[in-house]
């Protein structure tokens, strides 16, 4: 479904806004959030009342530049904004404030992972170049009410980071890679927090389509204000087989502008390029040249966190971690940081205390009674699940008792040595008294056949005597010493 | 250099109607006007520096939420308003 | 008493006003009985809520009574052009498209103002969003010239000129974009001042041309311009392009005799009535006799500063003045329709004919295919010019030429020629564009009209140009010159 006929290839380039991590609009004061009251959120700038000035907000910038650097762009020694000119009722002055000559991100690479053969199996990664990335205003909303419509203008100001990338996606599964991998950086970040029910992510997704193995683009088409990864997604499929069936049919690609409505999962012209806009752009005469000093970038360079798939491969080559665990982990750099202080804790065995993370934390995480519990708020602190996996690696407890002791560590808090001895789990490992009941189990003539048939070289024969000596200790045996100590006897 | 002047696009995009007497007379001053420029040019001109205009990052704000208009204020100023929101006749998708 | 009162300086009325001699209800109420005497003749004010300018006076009256005065402007009057917000009044900018319009802020000269104890005295008329040279493009009333009522005032700070000419207020505010403040200044036998592009805030200023406008202060002598330009001058976190220092006091420094002054060569040619040469050639005798030193200096690209003038500014004003659709505030057309058709009609009645022309040039110029020919090489022409005049000005301290070419003509005389009228700023311009300070002084009359000189130097120079405006006022009649009405 997602990858077209094989003498077609698609080319696929995205506009990503985000709507950035701060509390104050881009270029006024007046504060903004979601599920406001309509006009709540306005100040006189924000509003484009006669008179009014912008003034770029600091936070904004150096979350643009903070993004930058996440993605190994270069940092410009300078910045400027312009003026887009066009009339319409969500944008209050008429202009939007964007920066089109010296944005303040210029390239930079998203490496992206694509599905593998199974959930298990690590898929092919691939670099997606980043053009550039301005950071601009977002506009009002509309909505229509009767005859008329109603304007709120509580979004006008919000700073969008504007990322272009350049034409390297190739399928519908490498767009959605792409953003999966693009959202995870930034929200590891800091930078924003993506979150695509609020609007906080949207996209402009371009489509050409071109004969596999030739250079030269076909006419592209842009469908504009996708909301959600799947969106992007269903745009690629659905626009990939409306342009191989328009050329294949010996009609051309008109270079257009799309809108696509999500709920008939369909695409629709908004104008061609005909209509295009002309919007006038110009420098901004209110905002001067920003001049962007070393000593921020290297500020903010100490912010930038361990990229996810840097990560992944420690997590694998170093760690000796599983692909699966290992993917589950990086995808959430606090789950990450907080599993890599449980290894600092105990260093000896990474995977088992992935095992827990990735599996047992995440899954009583997410089904707490009440409602999800963060990792913050979590009372196990990640010595205390590395001093779990501490004692079941000494086979103080075996790894059943442990999923036991975490349930009750979750709910608790305590140590897990605590719980372990309230409970009454710690295995025996007195070898002087196991010694003793091995010996009278061997001698019971009910198991005599077992171990004839395990001295004729049936391994599995042995397990037989198990059972009894488990029973004789109330299940509290250390399960390693009692087959070293069969074996020992049994000779 | 004046060549291609459209008077009628120019007042679309600037959101102007005119009537034909005004075209007429917009179109016949702008020429003019636009004659008199003509020593632009011709001029040699430097290139384009910025360097009058460039500020550090001190003249940035700092990310603390101010004070709003609150939106009574807001529909108050507006010619006509609905429920907290400012009408206007309705909007067809990605009028241009 | 009211029959004099409206004749003194503000530094004198402030002096009574310490003294206890004088109260500010009083001051105001001789100012608002001359208003009401004089505004209809001349036409200056376009709003003056009475009753609030007394509620300020007696404030003002309680504070100083308390012990609280504010300084030098407690209880004094100041004008304020239409087109600086002042929370709680009109900001109409002479425009059919604001006339609706009460700021719900305050801009940072009003701040500044009330801060310095001043009494936020009235609406001043002007050109149509301080598009024109002759306050003939306002929307709301025509304005007179007060020393020959058929002439125009000049512009587009026509108000705040007449207003002071006419002995209606001790102080005023305009703007100034492209010679708004020191044409009109001029044209009244008044003083003007633009400052450096950024020491006083644009914060509240109603945008015509961005990187052109500045507020100025305007008065009937230099002692006054100072005292306003004092008080308006400071940073403003909210103007990233003001970079004002805080509190910068601008008393005319070092010997003003030694000043070396610089006479751009041919500028005396360029269409300049011969009364008006004969005056600015007199006050250049003055200051040679004075001591200064005067020489000749170069300015090629003169020419290019009014073609580069009109571009810039009607492309930024084009862009400005989006806003102005009839969604937000202002005028909306009542005729109905789509989005589209109610905002083009309520533009199109409510903009004037020479902000339409703007409108559409500025449109021009930076539209597809154009920009590069018209905007980008304006912008081009705009450094060159920039760099002669930094150039000239690190030879000499101050450039003299007229501040107008002509007198004040007659009220409807140029109105149908939109490039005549341009030329009346080709004085006045090159500061604008150059960022430069520049001062219009009075230097005597042509007939009845007086005529000023017009003084620019290098960026915050204006302590220099004030003090070489004071040596020409010392030793001439022409402060505190009133129009007889």
């Amino acid at each position: 479904m997602s990858t077209p006929p094989s003498d077609w290839e698609v080319v696929i380039g995205l506009e990503v806004h985000v709507q950035l991590h701060t509390r104050a609009k881009v270029f006024a004061s007046s504060p903004w959030g979601f599920g406001q009251e309509p006009n709540e959120q306005v100040d006189p700038v924000v509003l484009g009342l006669p008179g009014t000035l912008p003034v770029v907000n600091r936070e904004a910038v150096e979350k643009s530049i903070l993004f930058g650097l996440v993605v190994g762009a270069s940092v410009p020694e300078h910045c400027s904004w312009d003026r887009k000119n066009y009339f319409y009722p969500d944008n209050p002055k008429n202009y939007q404030l964007t920066q089109k000559d010296f944005p303040v991100v210029v390239g930079g690479q998203v490496e992206i992972e694509l599905p593998g053969a199974s959930r298990n199996v690590m898929g092919e990664h691939k670099f997606i170049r980043i053009h550039h990335a301005h950071l601009e205003e977002d506009v009002g909303k509309l909505s229509h009410a009767g005859s008329g419509s109603l304007v709120d203008y509580n979004r006008a100001g919000v700073p969008l980071l504007e990322i272009v990338t350049e034409p390297d996606l190739r399928s519908s599964a490498e767009a959605e890679a792409f953003l999966r991998s693009l959202v995870a950086m930034i929200t590891q970040a800091g930078v924003a927090d993506c979150d695509m029910e609020k609007g906080q992510l949207r996209c402009d997704c371009n489509v050409s389509i071109r004969r596999r193995g030739t250079e030269k683009l076909g006419t592209r088409t842009e469908t504009k204000n996708l909301n959600s990864i799947s969106s992007v997604r269903d745009t690629v499929i659905y626009e990939t087989a409306r342009q191989i069936r328009e050329l294949e049919a010996g009609r051309s690609i008109t270079q257009e502008t799309r809108g696509w409505n999500a709920e008939l999962v369909r695409g629709y012209v908004l104008r061609d390029k005909e209509d295009a806009h002309d919007y006038r752009y110009f420098p901004d005469p209110d905002i001067p040249t920003l001049k962007i000093s070393r000593e921020t970038v290297t500020r903010l360079s100490a912010l930038v966190p361990e990229n996810l798939y840097d990560r992944q491969r420690r997590y694998i080559a170093n760690l000796g971690l599983p692909y699966t665990a290992a993917s589950v982990l990086v995808n959430d750099r606090a789950l990450a940081e907080w599993f890599e202080l449980a290894v600092a804790a105990h260093p000896a065995n990474p995977s088992g205390i992935a095992n827990l993370v990735a599996n047992d934390l995440l899954r009583d995480l997410a089904a707490s009674a009440t409602a999800p519990v963060s990792l913050e708020s979590c009372l196990i602190k990640p010595a205390q699940l590395a001093g779990l996996v501490k004692l079941t690696d000494e086979g103080v407890i075996s790894k059943q008792q442990a999923k036991e002791v975490f349930t009750e560590m979750f709910t608790s808090g305590r140590d897990a040595a605590a719980i372990v001895d309230a409970k009454g789990l710690r295995q025996n490992s007195d070898t002087g008294e196991l010694e003793k009941i091995v010996q009278e189990v061997i001698a019971d003539p009910a198991v005599a056949k077992s171990i004839a048939e395990y001295r004729a070289g049936n391994e599995k024969a042995i397990n037989a005597l198990k059972g009894p000596i488990m029973k004789r200790t109330q299940g509290k045996a250390n399960p390693v010493l009692i087959d070293q100590l069969l074996r020992k006897f049994l000779g | 250099m004046a060549e291609g002047f459209d008077i009628d696009h120019l007042a679309k995009l600037a959101r102007l109607s005119l009537t034909a007497e005004e075209k007429a007379l917009y179109s016949s001053q702008l020429n003019q006007i636009l004659g008199h420029f003509e020593a632009l040019a011709q001029a040699d001109l430097p290139a384009l520096s910025d360097d009058a205009r460039v500020v550090d990052e001190a003249a940035l704000r700092s990310d603390e939420p101010g004070p709003v208009l609150g939106s009574a204020a807001v529909t108050r100023l507006a010619p006509a308003s609905r429920d907290g929101q400012i009408s206007v006749p309705r909007v067809v998708d990605d009028e241009s | 008493m009211g029959e004099v009162l409206h004749t003194l300086s503000a530094g004198e009325l402030g002096r009574r006003l310490a003294a206890g001699t004088l109260t500010s209800r009083a001051l105001c109420e001789a100012l608002i009985t001359r208003f009401k005497a004089l505004n209809e003749t001349v036409g200056a004010f376009t709003h003056l809520d009475q009753a609030d300018v007394l509620a300020q006076a007696d404030a003002s009256d309680a504070r100083r009574k308390a012990g609280q005065g504010r300084g030098p402007l407690e209880g004094i009057p100041v004008a304020i052009k239409d087109n600086i917000a002042v929370k709680g009044q009109p900001l109409t900018c002479s425009s059919k498209m604001l006339a609706p319009l009460v700021s719900p802020y305050d801009s940072h000269v009003a701040e500044r103002l009330r801060a310095a104890g001043a009494i936020l005295y009235g609406r001043l008329n002007m050109d149509e969003f301080a598009m024109g040279s002759s306050t003939e493009n306002s929307a709301i009333r025509k304005t007179f010239n007060p020393w020959d009522l058929a002439r125009i005032p000049g512009g587009s700070s026509g108000g705040s000129a007449a207003a002071l000419a006419a002995g209606l207020v001790p102080l005023s505010l305009g703007s100034d974009t492209g010679g708004s403040i020191r044409q009109p200044a001029s044209h009244c036998g008044v003083v003007g001042l633009k400052p450096t592009y950024g020491l006083i805030s644009r914060f509240g200023l109603v945008a015509f041309a961005s990187s052109l406008d500045q507020i100025g202060p305007m008065a009937r002598s230099i002692e006054d311009c100072e005292l306003l330009l004092n008080a308006l001058a400071s940073a403003d976190a909210r103007d990233m392009t003001c970079f004002g220092p805080a509190d910068r006091a601008f008393a005319p420094s070092g010997d003003a005799k030694k000043l070396r002054i610089g006479i751009p060569k041919g500028f005396l040619g360029k269409g300049v009535a011969p009364e008006v040469a004969a005056a600015v050639n007199a006050a250049v005798a003055f200051y040679r006799a004075q001591g200064c030193a005067i020489s000749e200096v170069e300015l090629p690209s003169s020419d290019l500063a009014v073609p580069t003038y009109y571009v810039v500014a009607t492309a930024e004003a084009s862009s400005n003045l989006g806003r102005y659709d009839g969604v937000r505030y202002g005028h909306r057309s009542a005729s109905a329709g789509t989005p589209v058709e109610m905002m083009t009609a309520s533009r199109s009645e409510g903009f004037g004919p020479e902000v339409k022309r703007r409108i559409l040039l500025g449109t021009f110029v930076l539209s597809a295919g154009y920009a590069d020919a018209y905007y980008v090489r304006a912008l081009r022409a705009r450094a060159k010019i920039r760099g002669e005049y930094l150039a000239a000005l690190a030879g000499v301290d101050m450039l003299l030429t007229p501040t107008v070419p002509t007198p004040a003509f007659k009220v409807g005389e140029k109105a149908s020629d939109p490039l005549q009228l341009y030329l009346e700023d080709i004085f006045t311009i090159p500061a604008n564009l150059a960022g430069l300070p520049a001062l219009s002084v009075p230097c005597g009359k042509s007939g009845h009209l007086p005529v000023g000189f017009h003084l620019v130097g290098a960026p915050l120079s204006e302590a220099k140009l004030l003090a070489a405006g004071r040596l020409f006022e010392a030793a001439h009649g022409f402060a505190h010159q009133q129009a007889a009405l």
